[in-house]
């Protein structure tokens, strides 16, 4: 791995969605204690915070994951917004958190307030093998289904797919179709200005 | 090396400076030196510093022993069953020789050959059970009242109260029964330790030996205090306890009504709240004192990430003061929602006046240091359906928004929530609030014009808890339950009771608040009818259809509303005048006891048994009930199902002049109740394809009645005169319009079968 470069690297802020239960936490801490193994201490400012090279290009990886306050549902929507990509998190032992994905993806799409969003469907705990209800081709078909790419993860040592599972959302938000991102960039300047005017 | 005077205050800024991961070991290391001797246990309190350190550095490269020379890391020493980490500490040397009495020891240093002495200080990082309980009582036979702190707020999520009671009663046995060969017995200071630390369980968590109708773990207790410690403290206590709890059971039905009793007999007071004209002050204070309530009966282990994020949903219970909580928390937000959205006829500007007065509220719960509430708020306003009414953000005022912007930053996510993070630490246990940051111009102005008036006034602080479940859950998460085959990892007990620290700490500070109840208060807020996530956003696509529908609509000159305003962009100034000065604050909690304080009580053993009872009843810490939250939080989660006619088809062209549904209030009556005056309504939504059946049954499940819908009427009141609705009409277009949408459900009488024309329906039946 080459050193990341000194200068200020463009962030990308990713949130992590899905039921209380589905493991997103772990799938968080996994990412990023390989960092700081011995005195893991969750309150410090950096600590959802990495430089990651993915495709060759570095970039700061923002992460929020806001595991433990599901039921806090009405701020829900308040830090979606936050997000330029989305890990939806259900687990394969549990086929509430499966069913409950459709929601999370409307959800983030009304936010956004687009027909599209850079998103990536994560079957978890995949190591569970005698527990799992929710079979591959089903959660395939459901990526399928609401058009986001497919990845399964576990968290469990030794981890499966999890540094895959935050590159994978980075390409997809570079990948996005940049045209179309722009000009509503440009016409959002555009009104703001004549608000402030105002 | 007993110290008899607590540390010098230049002492206590040195510790400061030590990273996150000691300074539970170090605020350990001074209770270890010090015996529980009054005078010393007297001035303890949790107490809330900040540190000024550099923490970033903290966590990278700085060791604690680099800035602190006094403490040194010896190393792990592995004994059977246990694991400890072992330090050298440098202490000042006292002459064994020297009176206790001489408080002041300027002398000290010039009589002393000897300044210094190094003492050799364990602690426990892991341990089988029985070697944790063993270690309440330390190697020295005295009590170290970190562990047992840490021990009793976090033993749940490895053990239960049981098993730990029994090894603890055990380990006296075993203490009190070895031989003592003619000697002065050596085990006599652990046992007195132990029945401190019993004495220390009882005060502090009540609720594990509270166990209706026979409290086995209080019975279990009597038993050993009969065999062992007869006509003790102890004995006398757990006596009191059980003929208190056993009282307890008779008077409970009486001193708790049925909550639609009581607010039926509240009938001073009469008045009726409507948004936007209410008053900002009292709402912040009624919201508070709602979330005072049920913040000082949360139960902090239950926030533990093994027992709150690794509940199983249908075990709920154990976390039921954190659900408390959080349903207060969704409870208010999805107010904020429905109160913007659900007035169908309302303009922008009336919409305007109502987002800017719950900004108002918002501003004074910053004030009163409420910042659950707060949240809950700025969440509200911030959800999609409210936030995304641009013309009725474009009416209101430029001031007001900025007010906006500045609240809302005190929850950005930027920096792992630095900013509340910061301000909690800052205005914890401060009287006031009064931080702000660089580019809150608002809220500077707003803190200078409170603190010239209000200077005397003081309020504790509610904490946003979520934060603290999130910080809870990533631990439990990040750090084994178990080291070194098969060992309790005690080390992330203690990692944990640094947050649950904070939690207690904030709750003794809300103790500053008092706020009485405004019986008008609780009925506008139990009377709003609230949406579900659908719902909301639908009504507020009605009111503003979104983007896409209208550039696939037939209107393709739907213009897209300015979309962004300066505070959704990224702002990084998070109050940075505080970041500046205390970048390492760190909350740094002494847990110390007091005769009168639930955490050492026990220890005082020359307070008299009623002192005791005294102490321990009025710092009992709440128990489970949350029955009083019901009647709020019930709201958010028992969500109407209002079947909508559009579902999801959402045309320009549903902006016609008459609105697809009506919200209508309901107020039931019977002829049994004397009602003094008052009329309860409850709001309901009606939509244009719902027949009475459905209306009554909907109005039903809103006023908590149970029973067939068959079996009440419904009746608008007009104002000379009643217009019953037929049983099987469509009520959205039976109503009258032009009169208030006010409606009576009642049971049916017996005799309405006889009356021709009333209720057809019912005849068939009957």
């Amino acid at each position: 791995m080459t050193k990341p470069p000194s200068e200020n690297l463009p962030t990308v802020k990713l949130v992590v969605v899905g039921d209380g239960g589905v493991g997103k936490s772990a799938i968080t801490i996994q990412f990023f204690q390989k960092l700081f193994v011995t005195d893991y201490d969750p309150t410090i400012e950096d600590s959802y915070m990495q430089h990651v090279e993915v495709d060759g290009q570095w970039c700061m990886l923002d992460v929020l994951d806001t595991a433990g306050q599901e039921e806090f549902s009405a701020m829900r929507e308040q830090y979606m917004r936050k997000g330029d990509g989305f890990l939806l998190v259900y687990s394969v032992t549990d086929t509430n958190s499966y069913a409950n994905i459709t929601h999370f993806h409307t959800q983030i799409l009304r936010v956004k307030d687009r027909d599209t969003y850079p998103m990536l469907l994560v079957a978890n705990k995949v190591d569970l093998v005698h527990l799992r209800k929710i079979t591959e081709e089903q959660g395939r078909e459901l990526a399928h289904k609401l058009g986001i790419p497919y990845i399964e993860t576990s968290a469990k040592d030794p981890p499966l797919n999890i540094d895959a599972t935050f590159h994978e959302v980075v390409r997809i938000i570079r990948n996005q179709p940049q045209n179309d991102n722009e000009k509503r960039k440009k016409k959002k300047l555009h009104k703001l200005g004549k608000c402030t005017l105002l | 090396m007993l110290l008899p005077t607590n540390s010098s205050p230049i002492g206590f800024q040195q510790e400061f400076y030590h990273s996150v991961s000691e300074k539970t070991k170090l605020f350990a290391s001074k209770c270890v030196n010090k015996s529980p001797s009054k005078d010393t246990l007297r001035r303890n309190r949790f107490r809330f510093c900040v540190c000024t350190g550099p923490r970033k550095s903290s966590k990278k490269t700085a060791k604690w022993y680099v800035k602190q020379p006094t403490w040194r890391l010896w190393g792990e020493e592995k004994a059977d069953g246990a694991l400890y980490t072992v330090y050298l500490k440098k202490v000042r040397y006292h002459r064994p020789t020297r009176s206790l009495s001489s408080s002041h020891s300027d002398s000290d240093d010039e009589i002393s050959h000897l300044e210094w002495e190094t003492v050799r200080v364990r602690f426990v990082k892991a341990g089988t059970l029985k070697k944790l309980v063993e270690a309440l009582s330390t190697d020295d036979g005295e009590l170290e009242t970190t562990y047992i702190n840490v021990f009793l707020a976090t033993y749940r999520s490895f053990s239960t109260p049981k098993e730990v009671l029994r090894l603890l009663l055990q380990r006296y046995v075993e203490l009190a029964e070895r031989p003592k060969n003619g000697k002065p017995d050596p085990h006599e200071q652990h046992r007195k330790t132990l029945v401190s630390a019993l004495h220390v369980w009882l005060d502090s968590y009540p609720e594990d030996f509270k166990d209706p109708p026979n409290h086995p773990a209080l019975r279990q207790l009597l038993h050993f205090c009969e065999e062992y410690l007869p006509s003790t403290e102890l004995d006398a206590k757990v006596r009191h306890r059980i003929e208190r709890y056993t009282k307890e059971a008779h008077i409970d039905p009486l001193i708790a009504p049925p909550p639609a009793f009581a607010m039926r007999s509240v009938a001073a007071g009469w008045r009726v709240y409507k948004l936007p004209d209410v008053p900002v002050r009292h709402f912040a204070e009624q919201l508070t004192r709602m979330d005072v309530d049920l913040f000082k009966k949360l139960v902090p282990h239950q926030c533990l990430g093994a027992v709150w994020s690794r509940r199983d949903k249908s075990r709920s219970h154990e976390a039921a003061t954190v659900l408390a909580t959080v349903n207060q928390f969704n409870a208010v937000s999805y107010r904020v929602i429905s109160s913007v959205l659900v007035e169908p006829g309302a303009k922008s500007g009336d919409r305007a006046a109502i987002v800017a007065t719950w900004i108002d509220i918002a501003q004074e719960l910053r004030l009163i240091k409420n910042f659950s509430s707060l949240k809950a708020i700025i969440s509200g306003l911030q959800s999609n359906p409210i936030y995304r009414l641009h013309k009725t953000w474009q009416a209101i005022a430029k001031d007001k928004i900025e007010m906006f912007d500045e609240l809302a930053r005190i929850f950005s996510e930027d920096n792992n929530q630095m900013t509340q993070r910061e301000l909690l630490m800052r205005e914890g246990t401060a009287k006031f609030a009064d931080t702000f940051g660089e580019n809150d111009k608002h809220l500077q102005k707003v803190f200078q014009k409170q603190n010239n008036h209000t200077a005397n006034i003081s309020f504790g602080t509610i904490p946003y808890l979520g934060t603290f479940l999130t910080d809870l859950t990533m631990i439990d998460t990040a750090i084994p339950d178990t080291i070194a085959e098969g060992l309790i990892n005690f080390d992330k007990r203690r990692k944990e009771f640094e947050v649950l620290a904070q939690i207690k700490l904030l709750q003794g500070a809300a103790n500053a608040y008092h706020f009485s109840l405004d019986p008008a208060f609780d009925r506008w807020f139990d009377a709003i009818y609230l949406l579900d996530d659908r719902e909301a956003y639908q009504l507020s696509c009605r009111l503003e259809p979104p983007t896409l529908v209208a550039q696939s609509a037939p209107h393709p000159k739907q213009a897209a509303h300015p979309k962004a305003k300066n505070r959704h962009q990224k702002n990084d100034s998070i109050a940075s005048t505080s970041s500046s000065t205390s970048g390492g604050s760190q909350f740094y909690c002494e847990v110390d006891s007091a005769p009168g304080s639930p955490r050492n009580g026990g220890l005082d053993r020359k307070s008299s048994p009623s002192q005791m009872s005294n102490s321990s009843s009025s710092s009992s810490l709440p128990s489970l009930d949350v029955s009083m939250t019901s009647s709020h939080s019930g709201g958010a989660n028992g969500k109407l199902q209002v079947p909508f006619n559009h579902s999801g088809t959402l045309s320009t062209g549903s902006q016609k002049s008459s609105p697809d549904f009506y919200i209508i209030k309901v107020t039931y009556e019977t002829d049994g109740v004397e009602t003094d005056g008052i009329v309860l309504y409850k709001s309901i939504m009606l939509s244009n394809n719902e027949r009475t059946p459905q209306v009554v049954r909907n109005a039903m499940y809103k006023l908590g009645l149970e029973g067939s819908p068959e079996g009440y009427t419904l009746a608008q009141v007009l104002p000379d005169k009643e217009m019953v609705l037929p049983a099987n009409s469509n009520v959205y277009y039976a109503v009258n319009t032009q009169f208030n949408l006010n409606f009576i459900l009642r049971p049916k009488k017996s005799d309405e079968k006889d009356t021709p024309g009333k209720n057809s329906k019912s005849k068939y039946k009957l």
